[in-house]
């Protein structure tokens, strides 16, 4: 019953606090009283909330459906709604609610937290125990974030419970050290104090948490009309697309359960009395739901999105998200570059979104690559700079390859499409049925060549790079038109590159490499002029010939 | 071995002549090995698929086609690339930055400055110590870059060049 391997005995706090999950937010039911913050004596293992039964057995029970959902619907579909099915669809339900009680209850008996000694401890596990010691030295971050129940649970006043994430240095990017389900919002702040405290003496450094921290100040919101407007042109149609022609093939199963064969067809009959109206029919409606599965994804991810700056002014924070809450701190002092991208259905309209490249220090941390802000007319992105980042608000002229290096851009991009056109062709031919297809090749091979070689122009005009108060700015295209802005001294290496062809032409490639998250983005210029290339190399460096 | 000559007109060195050091001579033996071996499986590869086209009955043409061309690949990668590549490749360590020229093709010329350097590394597998070679990695915060086949107390006297003027290292 009572697993302690622990040398001194638990005192049983669950006689002390009943999960009263009617008790209003306000009063914390756990034994830390919230107007002092003292958090229990040091190194004495602690329970986490009791709703953390609750959410375990959810996930518990997310787990365990999606692994019965193959199966059921196979079920389902094969033998139609019987009798029998139904009482075992019935009886799999009760059995995986009251499972999923047990392992939530379970659980929450075994998991134990502590911090003393200069570490934190949690003890998990129901059947396979897990102990694990994170020295507080190697803490990285403490976390908090309000999924969606907890969040509905805050809203409707019954409860206020965050899930803490403790993430230690090198643990992989991404990867969670040690999650908490559920902590009452005081229990999680004084933890996270007791951790920062303690991290603080260990560490000698001055200023441990003042017991109130100055508000940050919110530097602009997503407002719902430029979040549905950045959906509408986030360009991701392509991706939906894909996965609801692989969702749709489920789809054809369910139709021809449902309809009969003669009825689909006098439907379509109905409809559209040519096969040319059809096809042309299904592919709007299939866009359209492309479209619309796009903008729902760009509201998951980034409605509510806000970008602050710390009292201090040393940190950026992102938050964002309808369902799952994503979070992210920047420090100033660590932003590598910014991007401005302008995705091919916002340009357009003169809009486009803003990513910003940290670093972490040595192999301590990894910064992050993230959205900084995902809409704004490009005519705002500089002031917007200025504001939160003055280093990086330059927006010079460009310079721009010259005019002979258009026709490398073209051939470039047009390659890969002759390629795979005469690939085709010799495949129609070996299988004969060239005759059958040819003004439907020629056609396509025309769209393709054309529809390249107007990429490789697009992407022409999109080059340029300029240097402008110590950053150095350059323009390229992959599909969207991308900004990207660095100060000379965050360049972690500057390469010029040249190929036979190139040389013949005078031209260069250059690129500067900037550290972003755990690894590095390059950003490149393709075919300038190779005395350009020249002289922006030693201009970027450390110790530039005359300083721009 | 010689100090990297110090440019009189700092940070210019990028535009005009190569960088000033070359690799190791037995670079080019180990390089030649290396290629070999590699090369050995994807020759009996081609061979093997010879054999069954063979087989299949087809004329002389189609199956010694595959053969002479992984053949033609094993023999430019094991005696030609090697030279090659070994005049190619030059290095320079100036007081402010590491300059290096690599590439048959594509000839890339990197400068990575010094403050940006967090470690220096050296390195060497079996065939490499053999011939008394090493690598020399260093590391930036967006990745490693290398020096091959330098003899190995060449390497050593490298990375403790390196090592020495990346102490001044600024933040990130």
């Amino acid at each position: 019953m009572n697993s302690e391997p622990h040398p001194h005995d638990r005192q049983p706090e669950n006689d002390q606090n009943h999960p009263t999950d009617g008790a209003p937010a306000d009063a914390s039911p756990v034994d830390s009283t919230p107007e002092t913050l003292q958090p229990a004596p040091k190194d004495e293992p602690r329970n986490l909330h009791p709703s953390s039964m609750l959410f375990e057995a959810l996930k518990q029970a997310r787990s365990l459906v999606s692994a019965a959902v193959i199966p059921g619907l196979a079920l389902l579909f094969g033998s139609g709604l019987s009798g029998w099915v139904i009482s075992l669809i019935i009886f799999a339900a009760v059995a995986l609610v009251l499972f999923s009680a047990l392992w939530g209850f379970l659980s929450w008996r075994a998991t134990t937290y502590s911090v003393g000694g200069g570490a934190f401890y949690l003890r998990r596990g129901i059947l396979q125990k897990n102990e694990r010691t994170i020295p507080l030295d190697h803490v990285q971050s403490v976390d908090t974030v309000q999924g969606f129940i907890q969040r509905g649970l805050f809203a409707a006043g019954v409860l206020d419970v965050v899930e803490v994430r403790i993430e230690t240095a090198g643990g992989g990017s991404g990867e969670t050290d040690a999650t908490l389900t559920a902590l009452t919002r005081d229990d999680a702040t004084a933890l996270r104090r007791e951790i920062e405290r303690t991290r603080a003496e260990r560490t000698g450094a001055a200023g441990g948490a003042e017991e109130e921290e100055p508000q940050p100040t919110v530097i602009r919101k997503l407002t719902t009309r430029e979040l549905l407007v950045a959906g509408a042109t986030s360009g991701q149609i392509g991706a939906t697309a894909a996965i609801l022609a692989f969702a749709s093939q489920f789809f054809d199963n369910a139709i021809e359960r449902f309809f009969s064969e003669r009825f689909v067809d006098e439907l379509v009959q109905t409809i559209a009395p040519n096969a040319f109206f059809v096809v042309v029919l299904v592919v709007f409606a299939f866009g359209l739901v492309a479209w619309l599965l796009s903008i729902a994804g760009t509201v998951l991810s980034y409605a509510g999105f806000t970008l602050s700056r710390s009292a201090d002014g040393k940190y950026l924070n992102i938050r964002r998200g309808l369902v799952k809450r994503y979070e992210a701190t920047v420090p100033v002092s660590r932003v590598q570059a910014i991007r401005i991208s302008e995705g091919i259905f916002r340009q357009p309209f003169g809009l486009a979104m803003l990513r910003v490249e940290s670093a972490g220090y040595g192999a301590e941390d990894s910064g992050v690559s993230t959205t900084l802000f995902p809409l704004i007319p490009i005519g705002e992105a500089t002031r917007l700079l200025r504001n939160i980042l003055p280093e990086f608000a330059v927006s010079p002229p460009l310079k721009r390859p010259p005019r002979r290096a258009l026709r490398r851009y073209i051939l470039r991009s047009v390659f890969p499409s002759l390629v795979l056109v005469s690939l085709a062709a010799v495949a129609l031919t070996l299988t004969g049925v060239i005759e059958a297809f040819t003004t439907y090749y020629l056609v396509g091979a025309a769209v393709l060549v054309s529809t390249s070689a107007l990429y490789g122009f697009a992407a022409f005009r999109a080059a340029g790079w300029a240097v402008e108060r110590g950053c150095f700015v350059s323009r390229a295209r992959s599909l969207a038109r991308t900004t990207s802005i660095a100060p000379r001294r965050r360049l972690q290496s500057r390469s010029v590159v040249r190929n036979p062809f190139q040389s013949r032409l005078d031209l260069a490639t250059i690129r500067a490499r900037v550290a972003s998250g755990g690894g590095g983005v390059t950003f490149e210029v393709i075919d300038i002029e190779t005395k350009d290339a020249e002289t922006l190399i030693p201009a970027l460096g450390p110790n530039p010939p005359n300083a721009t | 071995m010689s100090e990297g000559g110090v440019e009189e007109r700092p940070g210019a060195g990028a535009s005009c002549l190569e960088p000033s050091e070359r690799l190791d001579p037995r670079a080019r033996t180990v390089w030649r090995i290396n290629n070999a071996l590699w090369a050995a499986p994807i020759v009996g590869a081609g061979c093997l698929v010879a054999f069954f086209v063979r087989l299949g009955g087809a004329p002389l043409y189609l199956w010694t086609l595959p053969v002479v061309a992984v053949l033609a690949v094993a023999v430019v990668s094991i005696f030609v690339t090697p030279a090659l590549r070994w005049r190619r490749w030059r290095y320079e360590i100036r007081p402010d930055e590491v300059d290096l020229q690599r590439g048959i093709f594509f000839v890339t010329r990197t400068l990575v400055p010094l403050a940006r350097i967090q470690h220096v590394d050296t390195q060497n597998g079996p065939l490499q110590r053999h011939y008394g070679l090493a690598t020399v990695v260093f590391y930036t915060a967006a990745g490693a870059n290398q020096i091959p086949e330098l003899s190995a107390p060449v390497a050593a006297d490298v990375r403790e060049r390196i090592a020495a003027l990346t102490k001044d290292q600024d933040e990130l």
